[in-house]
């Protein structure tokens, strides 16, 4: 079947000059017209239907917003210590804060040398090119005007969190290609959490790509909540290389929005290395939320634990794929997935897929996957402890989001995503921490 | 009034008959034991007094504390007195145990107009039990049943009964697979239930747990009936004589 190239809006879009290295920017404008969006027949795109984008018609936010834009506030206030704020609205970054603590460098990407936007542009594991399976990266590259990078130098530990709200939707049928690239030098040690909301209801589509370059010893927590927005679209991406002994912690918790797609990349390259990916996933509505995540074990000695659940109500669709993939020389490695999904309508659906190619022959690697609907036991033995069955329902249901939530490290986020998944729910918010 | 009337109780679970005219009287300060080999219909009869579905009454009445047991959903069984101990009880990984207590306590507290309890009084009353339990506070805090052991499970059936300090408490197999440390804990939980106010059904299929439990009652169950009931002595003979001499007598 031939492709159709980009939709015609999003080919006149397409800019002469982007944030990218002139050749690399060129390049992708190329392929992508060529190649278009993926489409369903695309294997990693065979259970997200993209239709939302191709129909939406969708125009680069302008440079100079007005004020009721620039204005923008997230509506959901995140419970963080002084934290250091990078606010994009429609992709446009809104300053960097001036007060940095020692050994963090934030510069916008349209201000960055060369050599740091080829880094930027330039991640590992790299995508393909000519990919169709790649193409929305390959079209952030060619699109991407704005961004940030993030660098902290070696052995420093940024104790302040660093956010970056991502605001869509300020002008009607805004669409954004951020770019962020995030290195840490040696030892370093630093938080980088995105919060995702639409500023109205009108429908956005955010395409970002973050690349993030972990240097040996070196540890990022790199956290993803996804909030509200009825209308927001947010394909997202993020690779990670990891180098000895780095340390790569993500937290992929989708709560809102119509379509949200996210995909990590994970290269583990140095030995004693080991990445975390913990994800929720909450469709419901018409909501279809997915996640695809590929870890390359690329060295002996390292280890990965990979965690998430989605819980789809309604007509909400959910979609987690992950792959495992150890190469030949890669001894003594532990890769651990599982993926817990739970069904609480008829019309909701769940597709999980866990994928392991394993070359190496000294690996411990799991994986499970299950999708089920509320367990009649345990319902039935909160019911006999006097509760009632709505209640005990929405026990179940919050108790296992919670098992995923958990896992976050911050107490105090923890707490805050345990009362806002409750209050999602239904729930009352009285979590027992007595 | 008798705490609980079982009148001809007849029972089944998809079209096949377990349960064959049951009677049964238990009296507030009562202790029953209810004995009897695999397959004789003793789960059953505990999932049907707790109000599991899957289960069909085709015949019989159930009256507790007054109530048309029957016409009762589950949790209204629970707030109204009537607690069922597991003999499987189920591992809720996420959802903590002391949210499950404190949520249970006011459900019945609720339905008896009180307000919440508040939570220093609760904590303090918690630990107590959960010391007098041999149990470590840490388990307040991890998912209910979630990993435990199985001796730790049937602590913590003891534990919320306890707490929530039933009417009835009807003990489906909770000596089962005990060790002998942990059926003595079991015990004495059970034992500090007894009380003239209450009563306890103790379903089980060995004498080892009446060592420790005197009955005032006890009932051989056999292939859906109450063949035979007598004092603490049948249990006794059971014990000497296996069931079938008693069976025989009772044919």
């Amino acid at each position: 079947m031939s492709r159709q190239g980009l939709p015609e809006w999003l080919s006149t879009a397409l800019p002469d000059h982007a944030a990218a290295p002139e050749a690399l920017a060129q390049s992708a404008r190329q392929q992508v017209e060529t190649m278009g969006l993926p489409g369903l027949r695309d294997e990693e795109w065979r259970w997200t239907n993209l239709r939302p984008i191709h129909r939406g018609n969708f125009k680069t936010a302008p440079g100079q917003t007005a004020p009721s834009v620039t204005e923008a506030q997230p509506a959901e206030a995140l419970p963080l210590d002084n934290p250091v704020r990078l606010r994009f609205i429609d992709g446009m970054l809104q300053g960097i804060p001036d007060d940095l603590p020692s050994g963090l460098h934030l510069v916008s990407l349209s201000d960055a040398d060369e050599a740091t936007r080829t880094a930027a542009f330039s991640p590992t594991p790299a995508p393909s090119a000519d990919d169709p399976n790649d193409a929305l990266v390959t079209l952030n590259t060619a699109m991407a005007r704005e961004g940030v990078v993030i660098d902290v130098d070696a052995s420093s530990v940024i104790e302040r969190p660093i956010v970056i709200e991502w605001l869509d939707g300020a002008t009607d049928g805004a669409m954004s290609h951020p770019r962020v690239l995030i290195r840490l030098g040696q030892s370093a040690q630093a938080s980088v959490i995105e919060q995702s909301e639409s500023v109205g209801d009108q429908p956005s589509w955010r395409n970002s790509v973050i690349v993030s370059k972990i240097a040996a010893n070196a540890a990022l927590t790199h956290i993803a909540l996804g909030l509200t927005g009825p209308a927001r679209l947010s394909t997202e991406r993020c690779f990670a290389s990891l180098e000895r002994d780095a340390r790569y912690h993500s937290y992929n918790m989708q709560l809102g929005g119509q379509v949200i797609r996210r995909e990590y990349d994970i290269q583990i390259d140095g030995t004693g290395a080991h990445s975390d990916l913990i994800g929720l996933m909450m469709p419901r509505g018409k909501q279809l939320m997915d996640t695809h995540t590929r870890i390359v074990h690329a060295a002996a000695d390292t280890t990965s634990n990979e965690h998430y659940r989605t819980i789809a109500d309604e007509s909400g669709r959910g979609v987690f794929k992950g792959r495992i993939l150890v190469e030949r020389d890669s001894q003594r490695i532990q890769a651990f997935q599982s993926s817990n999904n739970l069904l609480l309508s008829d019309t909701a659906e769940i597709d999980a897929k866990p994928e392991l190619e394993i070359y190496a022959d000294d690996v411990q690697c799991s994986h499970g996957a299950t999708i089920g609907r509320l367990d009649e036991e345990a319902l039935f033995y909160l019911r006999s402890r006097g509760l009632a069955a709505a209640e005990a329902r929405g026990l179940l249901i919050a108790g296992f989001a919670q098992e995923v939530i958990d896992e976050i490290p911050d107490e105090t986020l923890r707490y805050w995503l345990t009362e806002r998944v409750q209050a999602q729910l239904g729930q009352h918010p009285d979590v027992a921490e007595a | 009034m008798a705490l609980l009337e079982i009148k001809n109780l007849h029972a089944e679970i998809e079209g096949k008959e377990i349960l064959k005219g049951i009677n049964l009287t238990v009296n507030a300060g009562e202790v029953h034991a209810i004995m009897g080999p695999n397959g004789s219909g003793k789960s059953t009869l505990c999932h049907v007094l707790g109000g599991r579905e899957g289960y069909e009454v085709t015949q019989g009445t159930i009256t507790f504390d007054g109530h048309d047991l029957l016409e009762m959903e589950t949790e209204e069984r629970a707030i109204a007195g009537m607690l069922l101990g597991f003999q499987h009880p189920v591992e809720i990984p996420g959802v903590k145990n002391i949210y499950l207590l404190k949520e249970a306590l006011n459900a019945k507290r609720e339905a008896q107009g009180l307000d919440e309890v508040d939570t220093f009084t609760f904590m303090k009353q918690v630990r107590e039990l959960v010391a007098s339990m041999d149990m470590d506070d840490a388990f307040l805090h991890r998912g209910v049943n979630a990993g435990f052991s199985g001796g730790e499970k049937k602590r913590n059936e003891i534990l919320q009964m306890l707490l929530l300090e039933p009417k009835l408490a009807l003990l489906d197999e909770t000596d089962s697979g005990l060790d002998i440390d942990a059926l003595k804990v079991v015990s004495e939980g059970i034992n500090r239930m007894r009380g003239e106010e209450r009563g306890i059904i103790l379903v089980t299929h060995y004498q080892r747990l009446l060592n420790y439990v005197e009955p005032d009652f006890v009932h051989v169950l056999y292939k859906g009936k109450i063949i035979k009931s007598g004092d603490k002595t049948l249990a006794h003979r059971l014990e000497a004589e296996g069931y079938q001499e008693i069976l025989e007598e009772a044919s």
